[in-house]
């Protein structure tokens, strides 16, 4: 979460010397990270805080970070008025109500761990001061009216959300203003004072008024009957707490996020309650002019009870690297607040109730490497034992693949996993066995892709304009369906070239089969296909990475060079139209073992040219050994294939 | 006598090996084709010729002695015109060749950036022993988020904008928490954190690579994306260790000036948590240029550039690891992010490396 800062606010509640430059450099190295600043005279720094650290979120809590931190780098730093440090008893004495307004209150202490509030009357809902009104800009908040305004600065001071009812526009019930704070009911409606209605489930906090209306959407805004008007006299002031997670669903629920309840949902510090509460109080009286009207309500049933953690020094210096002092462990915790007992093989502390982020040993450690500071501790490669892996063998394969391809003159594709609906209809797959994403961020990508075909296809038809002849491939994985579980993550191999390029398609197969050492089968089907898609032409290959994997043999045996020359001569056969030649060149190669090839020189018309190599690896060839051979051939494809020979 | 008819055939000789010079000189100063040059210093009417035909009137004693020269002459003449024809060799006379003309190029392709950026990080990272491996993109809640320390309905979900699977007998709302029940679009490469660790090697030094989704799309965000991960399993792993491999890493990949600095943050899965800031490539870090000017890169001097932390120990559980024996750290960082704040990409918006126009494919 970012928040706005004002160079003048933080200095309210710091006393030091620090530049915004040294501000920015050295909350950043041991702290919440400042990502901007404005270049105003008073600048405003723009704060990046974690989600685990709402103690920080607030003017006060970063001035409270940088009291620790900037005396690490030798700049003086005081926090001054802590809220913490408020004597809550003593300062809820001194308050003397001069009427008792009457209220009803009912709360739940598993949704509200911590109720107070207080009625003030008399109080004049007109522009507030400048200087609070410039703060309020600055940090980002428009200004409304005094009352408003002040429920404001707490939340951006302190961190603690604040609200104000009017305490005339509350729904009455035996003629008392009545709150009752509870879980709401699926279906109920509220209106908030944004404008905006809502149809509540259930388990979001709500109050709801002595007409059984609902008047508060608790933690996140409140609601419009009981809101701030330019008539409003008497005010309910109100700071709490709530159960995070619920106020967490029902923004999520409601798709309505407010700072407020960006706030509550982290958590935040009951113990900061009531002192903010005394603040309001304070400032509201300062600036509006109100007379306080009722006693301070503060249910708190179980109050916070600080929390011991061990942790071991041997761990502290491990995760360092080096191996720090007593008193050095001391000051750093000393000055987070985190009252330390620190023995000779361990330490101890007692966690203060605005730090509930820390909960474990290792937590101690982050805060004392923090401040110690990560620039201090040295670089070292790891020093330990190597361990003993042997490599996943398609991840080498695919990348040799990839690399072949490109030396070949392919050029790589890496096209979106989804698809949507159209392209899966228009490919005839099935949507009800493909993984659907609940929650797409638009309709061209909705299934996790089953084939990388129709993405490849679009790469093709985008480019066709920009280049005559295309060759592109994808090797990538596709989600291949299984019933009640993860899809199967398949790698696979898509070739794409533009026009009918049947025979560079298999051509490419039979090199790669030939890298990962298996013979060319006969039909392609376990391992892929090779398809023209005559109406766009375009040639696809599709070759599932994982199978030629499975089956590849890296194998490579040494033959010997033969002794003896082979005798090469070439046959021109005529053959019928549409003659397959693949089945003869095969006949012709098996009829005898002399035989060591049979390729195909050249086509024309009804010719078919075949290049035919013989080769004894005992002894000399001659052509009366070969003769034989040769007629043994032209009879074969005469009488089986109806073949002739030309000429 | 035999002073005459050695006499003879010493002038016979003489006269072969002017004709030999005479033949290398019209050789080189002709720019005759060479079969014209051939019959003009060796054919039939030519001076090597007319020689040789008198070989007739030496005494037989000296023939084999002229015999030699003959020989030799003839062989000079020929080399003479064989050098003629290679341009390199005796350039003088070589036919005219435009060499300015385009090369003939062997077949070029191109990978693409991410996958020129994995072959690169993978190699960086296999030479002080961290070894690729694959683990799923589409996977269960549970590796995604609930084994990371983040159970259902925490806030630090939200960080990552994930992208969930609706499929044919998906589990009620009801059960979904449960190990086995939604599944996710991974959002982070994270997931392999637990399901290396289930392999139950240890130590473990390992690279993960893999697709990511997020449902995200602007000038610096894709709804997928790649990202590599890295994870130290051993015993007295520290936070001088993660730096000393970022460091390793960013002077591989970037350069030998540059070098990274943590910032404490804070992530559900590692602790203590932190951003890797690199060292800006333009100011080196010093945030201003050499003529006075601020960096227009980076501002401040460090650009971010990945997450990293010490992993929780309820991360180590999670993978049946002892916290208080094993310590490790991990971290997780975009490819195409890594590979655009190389200085001379100059991409300036992440959804060109999706968008496969050739134009842009071939230029890498």
């Amino acid at each position: 979460m970012n928040i706005l800062i004002p160079d003048s606010w933080l200095k309210k509640f710091l006393i030091t010397k620090a530049t915004p430059e040294q501000l920015i450099k050295y909350l950043s190295l041991c702290g919440p990270s400042i990502e901007r600043v404005s270049k105003d005279l008073d600048p405003v720094y723009d704060v990046e805080i974690t989600t685990n650290r709402p103690d920080a979120m607030s003017v006060f809590g970063i001035a409270r970070e940088a009291s620790v931190i900037l005396p690490r780098f030798g700049i003086k730093a005081e926090l001054i008025d802590d809220p913490h440090k408020i004597d809550t008893k003593l300062e809820t004495k001194h308050l003397r109500p001069t009427d008792i307004k009457q209220i009803h209150i009912e709360t739940n202490s598993d949704l509200n761990p911590r109720w107070t509030s207080i009625i003030v009357d008399n109080v004049y809902a007109t522009d507030s001061p400048i200087w609070l009104q410039d703060l309020l800009n600055k940090a980002g908040v428009r200004p409304i009216n005094t009352i408003v305004d002040v429920t404001n600065y707490l939340m951006i001071a302190f961190g603690q959300p604040c609200h104000a009812f009017d305490y005339d526009r509350i729904g009455k019930k035996n003629g008392i203003p009545w709150m009752k704070l509870r879980a709401s009911k699926k279906g109920e409606k509220l209106k908030t004072l944004d404008g905006k209605s809502h149809t509540l489930w259930e388990d979001d906090i709500v109050i709801e008024d002595g007409t059984g209306k609902l008047m508060d959407l608790c933690g996140i805004m409140g609601g419009e009957s009981s809101s701030i008007t330019n008539n409003t006299k008497t005010i309910v002031l109100f700071t709490q707490n709530y159960e995070p997670v619920h106020i967490r669903k029902t923004m999520m629920k409601l798709s309505h996020r407010t700072d407020a309840g960006s706030l509550f949902e982290k958590g935040i510090d009951s113990e900061l309650v009531l002192p903010a509460l005394l603040l309001g109080i304070e400032l509201l009286q300062e600036i509006a002019g109100g007379k306080i009207a009722s006693l301070i309500t503060d249910i708190y049933p179980k109050p916070y009870k600080p929390i011991t953690i061990l942790c071991t020094r041997t761990k502290l210096n491990t995760y360092l690297g080096t191996s720090l002092e007593t008193k050095q462990i001391k000051d750093i915790l000393v000055s987070l607040g985190l009252m330390p007992t620190i023995k000779d093989s361990t330490i101890e502390v007692i966690v203060p109730s605005f730090r509930r982020d820390i909960e474990i040993d290792v937590d101690i450690i982050e805060e004392v490497a923090r401040i110690y500071g990560y620039h201090t501790i040295k670089n070292r490669l790891p020093d330990g034992e190597m361990p003993v892996v042997i490599e996943n063998p398609t991840l080498h394969w695919e990348e040799e693949i990839k690399v072949r391809l490109r030396d070949w003159g392919y050029t790589e594709t890496y096209t979106y996993s989804m698809l949507s609906k159209q392209q899966m209809d228009q490919w005839q797959l099935d949507c009800t066995k493909a993984y659907k994403i609940e929650n797409p961020l638009s309709n061209e990508w909705v299934y996790m892709r089953p084939t990388l075909v129709p993405s490849v296809i679009s790469s093709v038809k985008q480019n066709m304009y920009h280049k005559e002849s295309l060759k592109l491939f994808e090797l990538s994985i596709i989600y291949e369906y299984r019933e009640q579980n993860l899809p199967l993550e398949r790698p696979v191999l898509c070739v794409a070239w533009s026009g009918h390029k049947f025979l560079e398609a298999k051509g490419l197969a039979q090199a790669i089969f030939d890298i990962f050492g298996i013979s060319f089968p006969e039909t392609l089907e376990t391992y892929g296909s090779i398809n023209e898609i005559h109406d766009q032409s375009i040639t696809i290959l599709n070759l599932y990475i994982d199978r030629l994997v499975n089956t590849a043999s890296a194998k490579r045996s040494y033959t010997p060079m033969p002794k003896y020359p082979s005798i090469m001569e070439d046959l021109a056969f005529i053959v019928p139209e549409k003659f397959a030649i693949g089945p003869l060149m095969a006949a012709l190669k098996s009829t005898d073992s002399l035989i060591q090839s049979v390729t195909l020189l050249d086509v024309h018309e009804n010719v078919r040219t075949l290049h035919i190599v013989y080769q004894d690896r005992e002894k000399n060839l001659t052509s009366e050994d070969v003769t034989p051979i040769r007629n043994k051939l032209i009879t074969l494809a005469k009488q089986s294939f109806g073949v002739t020979l030309k000429g | 006598m035999t002073d005459t008819i050695a006499s003879a055939s010493s002038q016979l000789i003489g006269a072969l090996l002017s004709a030999k010079d005479d033949a290398i000189t019209t050789i080189a100063e002709s720019d005759k084709p060479i079969d014209l040059l051939r019959i003009e210093v060796l054919g039939p009417k030519s001076d090597f010729a007319n020689f040789t035909k008198q070989m007739k009137s030496i005494a037989p004693a000296d023939r084999q002695a002229v015999g030699v020269v003959i020989n030799e002459v003839k062989n000079a003449i020929e080399e003479a015109l064989v050098q003629t024809r290679h341009p390199e060799l005796g350039t003088q006379n070589s036919p005219w060749f435009d060499v300015t003309m385009p090369g003939i190029l062997p077949p070029v392709g191109h990978l693409h950036i991410v996958t020129q950026a994995i072959m690169e990080i993978t190699d960086i990272f296999n030479k002080i022993g961290f070894t690729r491996v694959r683990h799923p993109e589409v996977d269960w809640d549970y590796y995604a988020f609930e084994s990371l320390n983040m159970p259902a309905n925490h806030p630090a979900r939200d960080e990552w904008e994930t992208f969930f699977i609706d499929y044919p007998g998906k589990p009620s709302f009801a059960k979904a928490s449960a190990r086995r029940g939604k599944i996710v679009l991974t959002p982070h490469t994270s997931n392999g954190q637990v399901r290396e660790m289930e392999k139950g090697k240890l130590p473990i030094r390992m690279i993960n690579i893999a697709k990511c989704y997020r449902r995200q799309i602007d000038v610096s965000h894709t709804p997928m994306f790649h990202q590599f991960e890295g994870l130290y399993i051993d015993k007295d792993v520290s936070i001088s260790h993660l730096k000393g491999v970022f460091d390793y890493f960013v002077k591989q990949f970037y350069g030998p000036d540059r070098t990274i600095r943590l910032r404490p943050f804070h992530f559900q899965f590692t602790e203590p948590s932190f951003e890797v800031d690199i060292n800006c490539g333009i100011c080196l870090g010093k945030s201003m240029l050499p003529n006075g000017q601020k960096c227009r890169l980076c501002k401040s001097g460090w650009l971010e550039m990945a997450g990293s932390g010490m992993v929780h120990p309820n991360v180590l559980k999670a993978g049946g690891i002892d916290p208080n024996v094993y310590s490790g750290f991990a971290f997780g960082w975009g490819v195409e992010r890594a590979y655009m704040m190389k200085n001379n990409t100059k991409i300036d918006d992440i959804r060109l490396i999706y968008n496969n126009d050739i134009r842009f494919l071939e230029q890498f």
